[in-house]
């Protein structure tokens, strides 16, 4: 008796996956082919495209939302899904950064960062120790900063009277500093996701919280590390776009919840949590630039490249989830 | 009587392997048909063919001698085909009132709450439930209560069947007779009912036929007054499992490694007190519901509510407290291996080392050479194929799952009591015997294993000491004394001792 | 009686929330001096007719455990369908609007009910491509909409305090109030929420209801869009993110429940009702905007959902045993 639930009868014969895999073409990659294969004709075929001018408008366009969507990345592996607090939390980090800078670079920058970290890691502390909603407690944590952001700032624009963050919109080698900041955090949530026991528990937790809370995991840890990191990303993003636009009021994060949203889905991580990595957010992001980059070339409006961003996601999300049912049946 | 349902040549399998095979077995109007098996007979494969939970292989199924086609819940219920199901299927969100007309066909579009109330009361009055309120959110009622809400429920429909399955397993003794009463007034009314339980004096007592299966085919049907309960056993074991003495008689120069003491948990389990030595095997038996398993669960941390006192090696065990437990020294395998147990997305490698990450390399960093070389001993050591390392757990068959969820706990210094509990469910045969191998071989590296299990042959089988659990409360203690109809009766229909 | 109460967040969340926030629009000509006007009361129902539509499509496909995102973007499209298409009827306009929503509720409820899949990616990515389309639609520009009696119309003061516009919002509520109060469908949406598997078990037909809920989901946003946009005399191509989180802070505070299968419409409706009136209260009593976003941060507070604290204060509990008697 007890069939379903003894799994006795429902338990599967040992199949070695590669046999499935061969009678039919994974859907995730073959989507993937299909779509680099249109990109490349699309790219190829239009004009100035395949220069070093675009390629470099291509990654410079990627780098603000692409440092935020890493750290995302994390989190939604972790298993906490999203943050709408983002745009928030990067305008009050923006604000700090920028208010700090007679103290120098060094120490407004600490500062920021510190702040960046601190608000998210505490939304991460609720979230891992006391399991609450990741939504509805991102949404309160982000009219609260916010709130607090349009406080201090008066509802003004906050500026510095001597900017000491020049270094931060150089270009070396002709990229932006963020680009190489992006590449930089890229590697390092790929090394812990990959090679450290916080990262490996990640994947652990996002995959089966309640498997992990019986093997006695520190669910709660573990979150806390992935929020922190994200909020790290946060304050990056909010470090740069403070220097790329000189001033911070309240409408500076603008979309960023959003767009990481979008970059972390179109890389293919699932909203579930357990699986995913860096470097395909990375991939997502890139993608959705190249994407809207091509069609902004060949004249299309701006709506139009919202719309095919949506379906991009919609099919990314469609196909990974296609595929992990597949996997299971 | 006539046959209200019939059943003919009934067969499924699941992935080829036949959960039942060939049935057939006609229920009367006002029949209470009583339907008997061990662990794995296929009962609950009956119960979801005849509810439209799932379609069978072959076969056919009757009512009121029209063949019915049973393709969802839906269309089982427009049938007349009531079911209280072995999960507890009623939603806590919703008031009890909501609950009791929930999937009702019967129920009008447009609420009449008045005639809802008014019919609510007399359905709850009649199982018992006098004092709750209709209005009440479910979410506040016991587990109990809320059961008796769902018999309710299956009850109050306009139905030719009714399909009970284990519906007295949170039950205590008052209630489940309001239930049997209930259950014979519907009787009364020319409504067959298909009654599946484990509690066989109750089965006995209640039903006027038993159909007993094992290995998903039809042993026996017996009108209920010819049996007992000994040769209802007989019936459903085949030939009764003998004990043999323990595995390992206790060890008189060797202290106790595990205290448990006035264990806890309110509403599941009533002061369990055990002392256990390492190197031994200790079995908890006991059907659902009885405790067996609350004791692991409190012992591994996952009972917000337990209390008592527990030592390991001398040290307290802080209860409530998953990581704290880990961290003690304890190791849990769960019942539930998709759920609560292994990560099946991730590879067996994965797997095997997932709660011993931090013995894997220096600063929180994981050296992939010692990952690799502590995954494979694991699985030579767990009996898994080496090239199977890198695969996702959920391609693996049930038995190489569990073989993947125990080794995890296998050759670890900071574990010093493993926990099981159903360690060999939806095993096969052979997989089985080599958990049985895994489980002896941790005890004799100095391990306390303490393991609960509803399977006659495996307490038998593993267990140098057995303690039967009902209703929350310890029933008996054997040191390699027992027999497979002494526990059965324990776990049955015991009477309360100490 | 307070017991029951407490232990009934739905109930108790709207109503605390609502008695605080009435309260506090009461008392605020002590902080400004001027007493209410109904002018007041009529601005913060048009508040109310602003947001009410989108929290009630959002709100109840919450109440089924689900979170559509994409109700913003039908919000939009719909708005921009209306002015685009009913410039000389516009009647026309909301029912181009209305059917274009159900469509594509219809066929996001699809996909969510067949495949399975969590609606939040789903429905974001729906919500960008949206905002894609009805940008694509304009040009990326406010679009205007010339028919002035029409807008007229839609804020036309109604017995005092009301316009067409905001009495259409309350009918909707209500309306909705009365199905899900009154109905089979209402406990079923209600079921599916709290528990999947225990509906399916009990006989609840659960793709089918999620599919309709998605339609009616749909439906009520672009409707909401169509309203406002004829109101404003213009489409606006992007919102933004702000209706949304306000939608969802005012079901959160009409007692729904992100975990699904807690809810009433009437509960809904109270929290719009305190979402609407605290931004009303923040305007006449002419106090700085951030106190609006503190306001709502502290109210959320209240609807922060939090098994893990519960579960710790059991503990704590624990810890002081109870012998059983």
């Amino acid at each position: 008796m007890m069939v379903s639930r003894s799994g006795r009868a429902e338990a599967p014969p040992d199949t070695p996956p590669a046999t499935g895999a061969r009678r039919r073409p994974d859907p995730l990659r073959l989507a993937a082919g299909v779509l680099v294969l249109i990109l490349l004709a699309a790219g190829a075929s239009t004009d100035r495209f395949l220069t070093l001018d675009n390629a470099r408008a291509i990654l410079a366009s990627t780098a603000f939302v692409g440092i935020t969507a890493i750290g995302a990345t994390l989190v939604m592996i972790a298993g906490s899904a999203v943050s709408l607090a983002v745009s928030q939390t990067a305008t009050v980090v923006a604000m700090i950064f920028l208010a700090t800078q007679p103290l120098g670079l060094g120490t407004s920058l600490l500062l920021a960062l510190l702040c960046g970290v601190t608000v998210t890691a505490v939304q991460g502390a609720v979230i891992g120790y006391w399991a609450a909603n990741p939504i509805v407690l991102t949404i309160a944590a982000g009219f609260a900063t916010g709130g607090v952001a349009t406080w201090i700032s008066d509802g003004t624009t906050v500026s510095a009277e001597v900017p000491r963050y020049d270094v931060l919109n150089s270009t070396p080698l002709g990229l932006p500093l963020a680009v190489y900041v992006l590449l930089a955090v890229t590697a390092l949530a790929q090394w812990t996701l990959r090679r450290t026991t916080a990262g490996r528990q990640m994947y652990l937790v996002g995959e089966n919280r309640a498997a992990a809370h019986a093997a006695g995991l520190p669910v709660g840890r573990v979150t806390v590390v992935a929020w922190a990191f994200f909020g790290a990303c946060i304050g990056l993003t909010g470090v740069f776009l403070a220097s790329f636009n000189t001033g911070a009021n309240s409408a500076l994060g603008g979309t960023l919840t959003l767009d990481a949203i979008a970059a972390v889905l179109a890389g293919g991580t699932a909203i579930a949590g357990g699986r995913g990595s860096a470097l395909r957010t990375l991939g997502g992001a890139l993608l959705i630039s190249i994407i809207s980059d091509v069609l902004l070339l060949r004249g299309y409006s701006t709506g139009i490249q919202i719309l095919v961003k949506g379906l991009l996601v919609l099919a990314v999300v469609l196909t990974v989830h296609l595929r992990s049912v597949r996997g299971r049946r | 009587m006539t046959a209200r349902v019939g059943v003919e040549g009934l067969a499924r399998s699941f992935a080829g392997v036949p959960a039942v095979r060939d049935l057939s077995f006609t229920v009367g109007a006002g029949e209470i048909h009583a339907l008997c098996g061990h662990n794995g007979a296929g009962k609950s494969t009956v119960v979801k063919m005849l509810s439209g939970q799932i379609p069978p292989d072959q076969g056919r199924i009757s009512v009121d001698g029209e063949p019915a086609e049973l393709r969802s819940r839906r269309a089982a219920q427009r049938l007349g085909i009531a079911l209280v199901d072995q999960e507890l299927s009623v939603v806590p969100a919703l008031t009890v009132l909501d609950n009791l007309l929930l999937g009702d066909i019967d129920a009008p579009m447009l609420n009449r709450r008045r005639a809802a109330v008014a019919r609510c009361r007399a359905v709850l009055d009649e199982i018992g439930l006098e004092r709750i309120d209709p209005d009440r959110p479910l979410s506040s009622l016991s587990i109990g209560e809320r059961q008796l809400v769902e018999i309710a429920r299956a009850l109050s429909q306009k139905a030719r069947l009714v399909i009970l399955d284990e519906p007295t397993a949170t039950l205590s003794d008052v209630e489940s007779d309001l239930v049997f009463a209930a259950i014979r007034r519907v009787a009364a009314r020319g409504c067959a009912v298909l009654y599946v339980s484990h509690r066989l004096a109750e089965v006995l007592d209640l039903c006027d036929t038993v159909t007993v299966l094992r290995d998903g085919r039809r042993i026996a049907t017996t009108p209920a007054g010819e049996l007992t309960v000994g040769t209802l056993i007989e019936q459903m074991l085949g030939e009764a499992p003998h004990r043999l003495a323990a595995t390992r008689p206790p060890d008189p120069d060797l202290g106790h490694a595990l205290r448990i003491d006035h264990l806890h948990v309110p509403g599941r389990l009533a002061d369990f007190t055990l002392t256990a030595q390492a190197g031994r095997i200790y079995a908890l038996a006991g059907q659902l519901g009885s405790g067996a398993s609350d004791v692991l669960r409190a012992l591994a941390g996952l009972h917000p509510q337990a209390t008592g006192s527990v030592e390991l090696h001398d040290r307290a065990l802080p209860l409530r407290n998953p990581v704290g437990a880990a961290r003690a020294g304890v190791a849990f395998v769960s019942n539930d291996r998709k759920s609560e147990g292994l990560f099946l997305d991730k590879t067996v490698a994965w797997n095997l080392v997932a709660t011993r990450l931090p013995s894997l390399g220096r600063a929180g960093v994981i050296r992939a050479g010692r990952e690799r070389r502590a995954a494979r001993s694991l699985a030579e050591r767990s009996g898994l194929a080496e090239h199977r390392l890198d695969d996702p757990v959920l391609t693996l068959s049930g038995g190489n799952q569990q073989k993947v969820f125990v080794g995890r706990c296998l050759g670890r210094d900071d574990v010093h009591a493993l926990l099981l509990d159903e360690p060999t469910r939806g095993v096969d045969i052979g997989g089985r015997a080599a958990i049985h191998r895994l489980l002896r071989s941790a005890a004799d590296a100095g391990l306390v294993v303490l393991f609960a299990s509803t399977e006659l042959e495996e307490l038998l089988e593993l267990g140098d000491v057995i303690v039967t659990l009902r209703d929350g409360r310890t029933v008996g203690r054997y040191d390699g004394d027992a027999d497979g109809a002494t526990l059965m009766r324990d776990m049955t229909h015991g009477v309360n001792a100490t | 009686m307070i017991r029951r109460w407490t232990s009934r967040p739905e109930r108790l969340l709207p109503t605390v929330s609502l008695l605080a926030v009435v309260l506090a629009f009461a008392g605020s000509p002590v902080l400004t001096g001027d007493a209410l006007t109904t002018f007041d009361v009529y601005n913060a129902l048009q508040g109310f007719a602003q947001l009410g539509l989108l929290a009630l499509a959002l709100g109840i496909t919450m109440i089924a455990g689900e979170f559509d995102l994409s109700v913003v973007g039908t919000y939009a499209l719909g708005g921009m369908l209306a002015v685009q298409t009913g410039q000389s009827s516009p009647a026309l306009g909301v029912l181009v609007a209305v059917a274009a929503g159900m469509l594509i509720g219809a066929a996001q409820g699809g996909l969510i009910a067949r495949l399975r899949i969590p609606s939040l990616p789903v429905t974001l990515a729906t919500y960008i491509a949206l905002l894609g389309l009805t940008s694509a639609m304009s040009g990326g520009l406010s679009k205007s909409y010339p028919n002035s009696d029409a807008t007229l119309w839609v804020d036309r003061t109604v017995a005092v305090v009301f316009s067409p516009r905001s009495l259409i919002t309350l009918a909707a509520f209500l309306l909705a109030a009365l199905v899900l109060g009154r109905t089979r469908l209402g406990r079923e949406l209600r079921a599916i929420g709290g528990d999947r598997r225990a509906s399916r078990v009990a006989g609840v037909r659960v793709d089918r209801t999620v599919v309709g809920l998605f339609t009616v989901s749909g439906a009520l946003a672009a409707l909401g869009g169509a309203l406002l946009s004829y109101s404003y005399a213009s489409a606006n191509p992007d919102p933004g993110l702000q209706p949304l989180i306000l939608a969802a802070v005012a079901a959160l505070l009409g007692g729904v429940s992100l975990a699904g299968g807690r809810g009433l419409p009437l509960g809904l409706l109270c929290g719009t009702l305190s979402v609407a009136l605290l931004a009303q209260i923040v305007t006449t009593a002419a106090l700085p905007d951030y106190t609006t976003q503190l306001l709502y941060a502290a109210l959320l507070l209240g609807a922060i959902d939090a098994p893990g604290l519960r579960a710790a204060i059991g503990r704590l509990r624990a810890r002081v045993p109870v012998r059983s008697s």
